[in-house]
């Protein structure tokens, strides 16, 4: 007993002692910071590659002795995420963006202490003076993607790699069969779930799964999704529609089109706000009339879509973008 | 519901069992060695993560696929070295070390992938090798002998293991050690010494199941976390197969068919919530196992337990 | 005589695992320099944060109260005999359990409605726990691969639940469906106690329940009986102990107190039920109630020296700059070397009863040969 009351003393006393010295002074020299959190890695070619691209290019843009990033990556839980967005609160940043729907508590919490910084998350839509939600329309593009699937399809039967079903998977996946049925009730579209979102071997059996059922068009969301192109670039003639990123680098053979949320002009947006003094207090929708969601087919399967067909996509596009077909978001 | 008992489906379902199999086979039967010694090693997952990192990165730099798995094999030495020291040498908690052993490979790999690679790339995997005459027997042919090496490989071992702990003198030392290691120390056994190869061997095995979710992959990548939960599930089959390499096969592969099985079932939408499925072969897995145990089955009776000669615990 | 022993026994109990921190600081360096950043500006942030600033030290301890209270739970179940793996499962099921409570019944006073949050966190966590107690004891499941795969379910539940009867009716409303549940009221909360920082009121909880799961351990008879089954099963049969009792005992205790762990983290952190609730500790928890020599005193300040090499490593990647990943090669190496410094103070411990006991026998006193030595045993 005494030997620990002794050790606990020793700890508390050695705590100061070992933390000599040191802490951030905050500057203000007009270079506008900017910290993002990010629940993956800024590599995982979907989810947080996407949004750390997007800040990089503002940040280039404007120059190095105009703006700086920093980024805290692989947060997956929000309690490291509340130290990560108060961290940079006190380093004085003047943007933090909380890349992450679960990281809205902390988020709220942080900003009510930091008025004159601008923050920022999603998806979400709690927004307050200095809180800009962001709010992906991840279901738009699907619905698109899953029209031209179902006119593509040989095997009339279409296949969706699940993550988790709730947030953007759900979205997506929602929007993706509800293209399908537009466009021919009668093809399938088989959707199963991982569980998991970062599970890459178990994202690819479950694609095995779906090509032996006779899917030949895959789709699906999450950083998992890198297994699943594995396995669709493993089988002959059969395709994958991608999501958040521009994943055609992964299998340059297999992907059809991805849509692309466009974090850049979210970004520029957000820093032109906070420029000219309003920190927040909008939800940001990302959608095909801005501009921030975009469809990006990979020139090399150019081929595989007939010119007719492209047509229609695009005029197809357009009733999505001004509202005249509504896709709508599940219940 | 009849199209999913088609011979194609049913035929995939299999073929996808075996390889969800194989990385529990070669980690499973390695930590089986390991604890027919007395010493367990929960550091599967970290020693599988610094397997399929090595290995990636070896076999895209070198553009040598079996270059990659020799590095792999390096790797899991050193980390089996590493860990019989801490088990062994330093007589540590078994439970903890290994965990320490699990978060340390977590780390490394996803430093050295960072520092070196940076972002995730792909390249060609072991192909499939079908053996002649074998692949041509029905069913059988197409789910086992379709496959490539690295699975063979994973199920020769299954018979290797059996002969090397039940045949011969090495695999009587073993199990003596693991027993008891004062009687096999009085007979002048040195129970370090074997404790130290059948962890090194474990990790080894460890860190080729690891190479196995890169390389063995026919389109390969590293991924952080690659491993995602599959070393515990290894360390857990182990007691499964109560220390048995046939039992080990047998619970490899009804984790693994189950798991190919829900993950079909959900394709065809029976109506329940997905996750129940998700959850179906580690729920399987416990009830069968609790079905199965009969009275007291008796592990290694040394395992966990540090050696001290003259001192008995 | 008596007293100079006592003395350096506190050295070397204490002495060789912060020198085996230091030394795994050592190796830690070598990786940071190879991640480019300079170790000692590394290490100085480190700790500099973690300890040396009021929002650091707060922190530190909002990691330290789910460690501490998972790490209470460790000690019992290892104590036991039990290696239970499965605290991660069971501060979900837990966290599961006490958010429901509080969501459904919001009228009730702050005090009641708090405590009966806890109550069912615990018992949540305590019925996980009871799973994995119960094979072992009657059917002689491995508790190790039980509480494994157990963890896992856990999650499936979790996503089922959160996507579902628990999801938040403004995640439906607004379409964006995350899987989390509502905000619990504000009379369920902990209360805060420093503006400006997250460190709540959970951490005096955590504190009495290391000194009740102390004199449960070491001042009752069930706690006798339950360190004996997990010192030598057999002799614990032999001695008449009913150990299968014991077995499930401990495994719902332990339970119980992760799934406290999971409630306090929603009713002193998040307010609310989501993904990445448990956040490692059930895994980092056990290397702590390791570090405090699974005792539970000793857990508090081992707890709270792991919340702020957690907090600390976590901030490297801001500080410095080197990859996140680093986190987890500081942990690692931290865990392997202080679990192999158990050793070494044994066997300084040994050598210094057995110089005392030489002296004593040359002035004529009466000693034994060995002593079997106390409170660094895990068997």
């Amino acid at each position: 007993m005494k030997k620990l009351l002794f050790s606990l003393l020793v700890l508390v006393l050695l705590a100061p002692g070992l933390a000599f010295a040191g802490g951030a002074a905050e500057v203000d020299d007009g270079v506008l910071r900017i910290g993002v959190i990010l629940p993956s890695g800024r590599d995982d070619m979907s989810w947080s590659q996407g949004m750390y691209e997007g800040v990089s290019a503002v940040v280039a843009n404007m120059g190095a002795g105009n703006a700086q990033m920093a980024v805290t990556e692989n947060v997956p839980n929000p309690v490291d995420a509340g130290a990560a967005i108060r961290d940079y609160a006190n380093q004085g940043f003047n943007i933090i963006i909380a890349h992450g729907s679960q990281y809205q508590n902390p988020l709220m919490e942080v900003a009510a202490d930091f008025p004159e910084v601008t923050f920022a998350h999603g998806t979400a839509f709690e927004t307050s003076s200095n809180i800009f939600a962001y709010d992906p329309q991840a279901q738009l593009g699907a619905y698109l993607f899953g029209w031209l699937a179902a006119q593509m399809t040989n095997s009339q039967v279409l296949g969706i790699v699940g993550p988790v079903r709730a947030g953007d998977a759900i979205k997506y996946n929602y929007g993706f069969i509800q293209g399908v049925e537009a466009a021919n009730p009668s093809v399938r579209v088989l959707e199963s779930y991982t569980g998991s979102f970062g599970d890459n071997i178990q994202a690819k059996e479950m694609a095995e799964a779906h090509i032996n059922a006779r899917a030949d068009i895959l789709t699906g969301t999450a950083q998992q999704v890198v297994g699943a192109i594995q396995a669709v670039s493993e089988n002959d003639g059969v395709y994958w529609f991608a999501n958040d990123t521009d994943q055609s680098p992964l299998a340059p053979n297999s992907i059809i089109a991805s849509q692309a949320y466009s974090w850049e002009t979210v970004v520029q947006y957000m820093v032109d706000s906070h420029m000219a003094g309003k920190l927040g207090g909008e939800i940001i929708s990302l959608d095909l009339t801005n501009e921030r969601i975009q469809l990006v087919f990979n020139p090399v399967l150019a081929d595989l879509v007939p010119a007719d067909l492209m047509a229609q996509f695009e005029s197809k596009k357009a009733d999505v973008a001004s509202g005249a077909i509504q896709v709508r978001l599940p219940e | 519901m009849s199209e999913f008992f088609q011979a194609t489906v049913l035929l995939g379902l299999l073929t996808a069992g075996v390889r969800l199999a194989t990385p529990f086979l070669f980690a499973g039967l390695g930590e089986m060695l390991s604890q027919r010694s007395g010493v367990l090693n929960l550091g599967v997952e970290g020693i599988m993560l610094i397997g399929a990192f090595v290995s990636f990165f070896v076999a895209f730099e070198s553009g040598n696929l079996y270059l990659g798995l020799l590095a792999a094999i390096l790797a899991g030495a050193f980390m089996g070295l590493l860990t019989a020291f801490v088990s062994v040498t330093m007589k540590a908690v078994q439970g903890i070390s290994g965990i320490g052993i699990h978060i340390l490979g977590l780390g490394l790999s996803g430093l050295f992938f960072r520092l070196t690679m940076g972002s995730i790339s792909t390249m060609r995997g072991f192909p499939r090798l079908a053996i002649p005459i074998l692949k041509d027997i029905p069913v059988l042919g197409r789910v086992l002998f379709n496959q490539n090496w690295m699975v063979y490989a994973a199920l020769l071992l299954v018979p290797i293991s059996w002969a090397v702990i039940y045949k011969t003198t090495f695999g009587l030392k073993v199990r003596s050690v693991g027993e008891n290691p004062h009687a096999a120390d009085s007979l002048g056994i040195s129970v370090t010494r074997v404790r130290y190869i059948c962890v090194v061997i474990g990790s080894i095995m460890a860190s080729i199941a690891g190479a196995f979710l890169t390389i063995g992959q026919h389109e390969a990548a590293f991924v952080n976390n690659i491993a995602a939960g599959r070393g515990f599930i290894a360390v857990a089959l182990v007691y499964f197969a109560k220390w048995n390499p046939l039992g080990v096969l047998a619970g490899a592969f009804l984790f693994s068919m189950i798991d190919a099985f829900q993950l079909r079932i959900q394709i065809i939408d029976i109506g329940i919530p997905y996750e129940i499925p998700v959850m179906l072969p580690y729920i399987v897995t416990i009830v069968v196992l609790a079905l199965s145990t009969r009275g007291r089955v008796l592990g290694p009776t040394a395992l966990t337990k540090p050696f001290v000669r003259g001192v008995h615990t | 005589m008596q007293l100079r022993i006592w003395n350096r026994n506190v050295l070397v109990n204490w002495g060789v695992p912060i020198a085996a921190v230091f030394l795994a600081l050592v190796v830690g360096a070598f990786f940071l320099g190879l991640a480019g950043a300079n170790p000692l500006v590394a290490y100085r942030s480190m700790f500099y944060e973690a300890l040396g600033t009021r929002y650091g030290l707060t922190e530190t301890v909002v990691k330290a109260v789910p460690l501490l209270l998972v790490g209470l739970g460790i000690c019992i179940a290892f104590r036991t005999g039990m290696i239970n793996i499965g605290a991660e499962g069971q501060m979900i099921i837990g966290a599961i359990t006490g958010t429901a409570f509080a969501l459904s019944f919001p009228g009730l006073p702050a005090p009641l409605l708090i405590l009966f949050s806890f109550l069912a966190g615990f018992v949540g966590g305590a019925l996980y726990g009871f799973i994995p107690g119960i094979l072992k004891a009657h059917l002689n499941v491995n508790e190790i691969l039980t509480t494994v795969m157990l963890n896992s379910v856990a999650l499936q539940l979790q996503f089922l639940l959160l996507r579902g009867l628990m999801m938040d009716p403004q995640e439906r409303a607004y379409g964006t469906g995350y899987p989390q549940s509502a905000s619990i009221v504000e009379a369920a909360r902990l209360s805060r106690l420093i503006p400006r920082a997250r460190i709540h009121s959970g951490v005096f909880i955590a504190i009495i329940l290391a000194v009740i799961v102390f004199v449960l351990l070491w001042k009752t008879t069930i706690g006798y009986r339950m360190r004996a089954v997990g010192k030598n099963y057999d002799a614990a049969v032999y001695g008449g102990i009913r150990v299968k009792r014991y077995l499930v005992l401990s495994m719902v205790l332990a339970g119980g107190l992760a799934g406290l762990a999971g409630t306090i983290e929603v009713v002193g952190v998040h307010y609310r039920l989501l993904d990445g609730v448990s956040a490692g500790y059930g895994f980092s928890g056990i290397v702590a109630a390791l570090f405090g020599q699974l005792h539970p005193l000793g857990t508090i300040p081992s707890a709270f020296f792991f919340g702020a090499l957690l907090f600390g490593a976590e901030r490297l990647q801001r500080s410095v700059g080197v990859p996140s990943a680093m986190v987890h090669v500081i942990q690692g190496l931290v865990v392997v070397f202080v679990v192999s410094s158990d050793y070494l103070t044994k066997r300084f411990l040994q050598k210094r009863v057995d110089v005392g006991f030489k002296r004593l026998r040359q002035e004529g006193v009466a000693a034994p040969e060995e002593l079997p030595l106390q409170g660094r045993s895990h068997e």
